[in-house]
């Protein structure tokens, strides 16, 4: 069926990492045949390399490019990644871990969770880590892929990578060249609205070029060149409850095998990130200006690396929280244009995933589309307050205040979404988990347990199992865990094999 | 120190007490619960019918109830769908069918939509295996049976009266504890009940009290808070008639629900007789006037008792204090789309995952008023989706159905499915997207447009993907039994 205002000319403004996930993804769906695709970027504009950490859905988009794994890690650097370790989190000189796995099998239509708790009240082994192979192999250094029917009864295990965001954008740019993206080298100074719809017409180059678009993707970064500046969508502030509004980043070299997770520390007034690559090791430090200078945030952060640094740190300075809409008339925000989360659970790349393929799913018929543009929208602001309330709780549980910061942490507000998860999870170690949350019930418990939260109760139904069978279960899941870690390789030499066997 | 909860006692009537107490009972009862019910007397009559939909059959498993011992008990007839008669649109099935078919990730409500723009005359409910199947009269479901492998999603009709008795039995086997008795007292202590007088003077105390008795709700309407809350700006109806008609040949597998001047009426075949229900406005027709109109409406002598009760559509907060309303006592809906026992369910299924783990506070409350919230208001958005897309122009009862202000989710659904064919799913959803597309383009609402990605596709990969489907639904049809050749002996 043609339409005469059909969108013809997709125009997508700046490159990283999400202006070509945007690209390759439009090119490999959309395709090139009815329409253009054309990505302008600039040299001149430094890249800021987010979200060098994912999470298990990046997977789904390398498949959906048709992307060999195995290559991808050779051209990113990349490792593997089973989780994340969080230190002196909920409690100085504690250590527990956010892995991707699932804390044991559901039994009898209750989660495996509510068993473990009622043997942890009969005085039980605290340790729920030990019910995880995803959290057991991150503590034996240990990786291997698992497919359908390997190993029977064993659980599978769940991944992510760390990779090096900027190879991947350049990597991705080749793709999305290949398939026919035009990429446009310039700096864009200005824009051309009409001026009845208010659409946007155009981009103006800083050579005097117009390009002129039906629908125009803003991958600008924070300063939203097209959905703030020009459609001023407005932007909700979210720093009352996470109120770290400084990053500074630093890569160092590799001293040791790659572990396969990402490290995260509490420090004096934030935390510090270590993100382990093939090549080298990412680090950073984010915090709040209004407990600690970013001089003396820069010097504690050089001061703690495991190796000797790769070049000069940089300072990125942001406001968490959302543009109030991401898809005004014919401008679609992705990435950071659309908003920003502290990388604390590595959903930067995630979120600009989520918001590709719900641009796929609602793409415009015309220029303006606003039935699509206010789907998009409710859909969006959903993802990101799941996944907002989701950190948020990894400063408001706990019990550290031996620093201003953390008693700032202590005594702010939290939003009803989480109080009401929260209070629920106290009382019987049930998550309430709504359909569209990205973090389910298994990456809840792990975090709210770890941080210090232990549920008063459990599940009734929990009691059902006379306790000899119980004991049973639990001995075969840990059985089952301990087989499945045993008989993975370490991280590094399943590295290795990944690497001699990606195609040339 | 925390105590558990052990002392369950349901104080209600007919199917949604034995439902309520067997549920815990099963579920609950190895933990330590005790379940006392109290049998409030019951409201059903010989022409009442439970007419349910495919997710029943999931309830019985849960309950440890045999598929073909329920029918056999019941009266009850398989049936694969609902068909819609003189709602302005041409007829049409919803059929109870959820299995999607893709082509290359594209729903196939889009290439049907791509394909109905282009001219090709197929109605849409012959891609529905389970609609295709009740046109012809045929079933997979044999009298042993419904077998775990059949392609479709089955539905049932019971007789009301038949199939409380078997659940009584049922319940009263699993090890529950009854008496007869009705309430004349509720002693409560702020949002709690303290404690039940029945009228022959005995109290009963419990640790939790389920509220099973229907509109009346007993307990539950007696609760602090805010109350009920009408729905009756948006479903006119405020009659409900049953009543009886003789036995349809051959037995037909679908339900018919017919659409007259004030309100509509529900053909329920079960296998000895059919049984009527009517919703309806009386400020359109009289219970006295429907009753004169039935047999024209529905080709069908009445028989036997007809009776005609108050309905009024709303909710009320489920779970207050100590005390749970399940089914009516908590949810008040017509009775179409076949809805009935797939509230009380819900609220079962919703219980035995939140079921308090101690007596003085139960902080689960808030979470179960809020799915069961949530996922009523989807029910009851899909039954409102009938009434709004009707088109019996000139009817005061009609067109007032057509004129009022939607809830937001179901304007932003028939908004996004009317330019695109995508079904919105939100959270707790009973229908799934297939259900809607059914009705909604049965009733007449046509997407615009496909969504731009079936454009992507050639046109030739749809066409074979189009005949293909037809070719393989005509086949599984043809391997079907004929209900009647089944069921329609006795």
């Amino acid at each position: 069926m043609e339409t005469p205002d059909a969108i013809r000319r997709i125009v997508i403004v700046g490159g990283g990492t999400a202006g070509w996930m945007t690209a390759s993804a439009l090119a490999k769906v959309a395709g090139v045949r009815d329409r253009s695709i054309t990505l302008i970027e600039s040299d001149e504009i430094g890249i800021v390399g987010v979200g060098e950490a994912t999470i298990p859905p990046i997977l789904l988009f390398n498949r959906l490019l048709g992307i060999d794994e195995n290559a991808f890690i050779r051209e990113t650097r990349a490792t593997f990644k089973l989780g994340i370790q969080f230190v002196d989190w909920g409690r100085k000189g504690h250590t527990y871990m956010h892995p991707f796995g699932l804390f044991g099998p559901e039994m009898n239509g209750i989660n495996f969770s509510h068993y473990w708790l009622r043997a942890l009240k009969a005085g039980g082994d605290p340790d729920n880590h030990r019910f995880i192979a995803e959290a057991e192999a991150m503590r034996e250094n240990r990786f291997g892929r698992t497919g359908p029917g390997d190993g029977a009864g064993m659980p599978r295990i769940n991944y992510a990578f760390h990779f090096d965001a900027g190879l991947y954008a350049r990597w991705l740019r080749t793709y999305a060249e290949a398939l026919g993206v035009a990429r446009l080298e310039g700096r864009i100074t200005g824009a051309h609205r009409d001026g009845e719809s208010g659409l946007i017409r155009s981009v103006v180059l800083a050579d005097g070029r117009v390009v002129e678009g039906d629908l125009f993707i803003d991958c600008s970064g924070f300063r939203g060149l097209l959905i703030e500046q020009e459609m001023q969508a407005g932007y909700e502030d979210w720093t009352r409850w996470l109120h770290a509004n400084r990053a500074v980043a630093v890569p160092c070299e590799r001293f040791e095998d790659p572990v396969p997770y990402t490290r995260s520390t509490a420090r004096e007034s934030g935390w510090q990130w270590r993100i382990p690559l093939q090549h080298r090791t990412g680090n950073g430090y984010v915090f709040s200006d209004a407990f600690i200078s970013e001089d003396q945030a820069t010097s504690d952060l050089m001061a703690r690396l495991d190796g000797a640094p790769q070049a000069e740190p940089r300072m990125l300075r942001f406001v968490t929280g959302r543009r109030r809409r991401g898809w005004i008339g014919n401008v679609v925000a992705i990435g950071l244009a659309s908003g920003f989360l502290e990388p604390l659970e590595s959903t930067s790349i995630h979120l600009i995933q989520t918001a590709i393929s719900k641009l796929l799913a609602l793409f415009p018929r015309a220029p303006r589309d606003d039935l699509m543009a206010e789907q998009f929208n409710r859909e969006m602001d959903q993802q990101y307050e799941g996944v907002r309330d989701f950190v948020i709780a990894h400063y408001k549980v706990g019990t550290r205040d031996d620093t201003p910061f953390w008693r700032h942490c202590r005594d702010m507000g939290m939003p009803d979404s989480l109080r009401a998860k929260l209070e629920l999870f106290e009382a019987r170690g049930e998550v309430m988990v709504e359909r569209h949350e990205l973090f389910g019930e298994s990456n809840w418990f792990p975090i709210l347990y770890g941080q210090g939260l232990t549920p008063e109760g459990y599940h009734p139904l929990a009691d059902a199992l006379p306790e000899e069978e119980l004991r049973l279960r639990l001995d075969q899941i840990r059985a089952a865990v301990s087989a499945r870690v045993d008989g993975l390789p370490p991280h590094e030499r399943y590295l290795q094999q990944c690497l001699a066997a990606a195609p040339r | 120190m925390s105590r558990r909860v052990e002392q369950v006692v349901v104080i209600g009537r007919d199917a949604a007490v034995w439902l309520s107490a067997l549920a815990v009972q099963r579920a609950l009862g190895r933990a330590g619960a005790k379940v006392r019910v109290i049998e409030m007397p019951s409201l059903l009559t010989t022409a009442d019918v439970y007419a349910a939909v495919p997710s029943l059959g999931g309830l019985h498993r849960l309950l440890g109830l045999n598929e073909a011992a329920v029918l056999e008990a019941a009266e009850g007839l398989p049936v694969l769908g609902q068909r819609f008669v003189d709602w302005g649109a041409a007829p049409f099935i919803h059929g109870y069918d959820t299995h999607g078919v893709t082509l290359s990730d594209i729903e196939f409500t889009q290439i049907l939509t791509r394909a109905r723009g282009e001219g090709l005359p197929v109605p849409f409910e012959d891609f529905c295996l389970a609609a295709a199947a009740a046109k012809q009269g045929r079933s997979p479901v044999t009298r042993a049976g419904v077998s775990a492998d059949q392609p479709v999603s089955v539905g049932y009709h019971l007789d009301a009266r038949a199939y409380v008795d078997l659940l009584r039995g049922a319940a009263i086997q699993a090890g529950v504890e009854a008496r007869a008795g009705d309430v004349a007292e509720v002693e409560r202590s702020g949002d709690r009940v303290l404690s039940v007088t029945l009228t022959d003077a005995e109290v009963v105390q419990a640790d939790l009290f389920i509220d099973a008795s229907g509109p009346a709700a007993v307990l539950a309407s007696g609760a602090p808070g805010p109350g009920f809350e009408s729905w009756r700006s948006w479903f006119g109806a405020n009659r409900l008639l049953v009543a009886s008609a003789p036995r349809l040949k051959p037995l037909p597998a679908f339900s018919q629900i017919a659409a007259f001047p004030a309100g509509w009426v529900g053909l329920h075949p079960l296998k000895s007789r059919t049984a009527v229900v009517a919703a309806f406005d009386s400020r359109a027709m009289s219970d006295a006037q429907v009753l004169q109109a039935l047999p024209g409406l529905t080709g069908l002598p009445l028989t036997g008792e007809a009776t005609v009760e108050h309905l009024h559509p709303g909710m009320r907060p489920a779970w207050v204090g100590n005390c749970i309303a399940v089914g009516g006592a908590a949810v008040s809906l017509e009775p179409l789309d076949a809805v009935q026992l797939h509230l009380i369910h819900l609220g079962l299924s919703t219980l035995v995952s939140l079921f308090p783990t101690e007596v003085e506070a139960m902080p689960e409350a808030a979470a179960y008023n809020r799915a069961i919230a949530s996922h009523v208001a989807n029910v009851r958005d899909f039954q409102l989706a009938h009434y709004v897309l009707n088109r019996r122009d000139g009817e005061a009862f009609w067109d007032r159905a057509r004129a009022p202000e939607l809830p937001g989710g179901l304007r932003a659904r028939l908004q996004l499915f009317g330019a695109r064919g995508r079904v919105l799913q939100g959270e707790d959803e009973s229908f799934q997207p297939q259900n809607w597309a059914q009705i909604l383009i049965g009733h007449g609402l046509i997407p615009a447009d496909p969504d731009p990605a079936v454009d992507a596709v050639p046109a030739a990969e749809q066409i074979e993907k189009v005949q293909g489907l037809l070719r393989r639904i005509a086949g599984e049809v043809r391997a079907m039994p004929a209900l009647d050749a089944e069921f329609g002996a006795a």
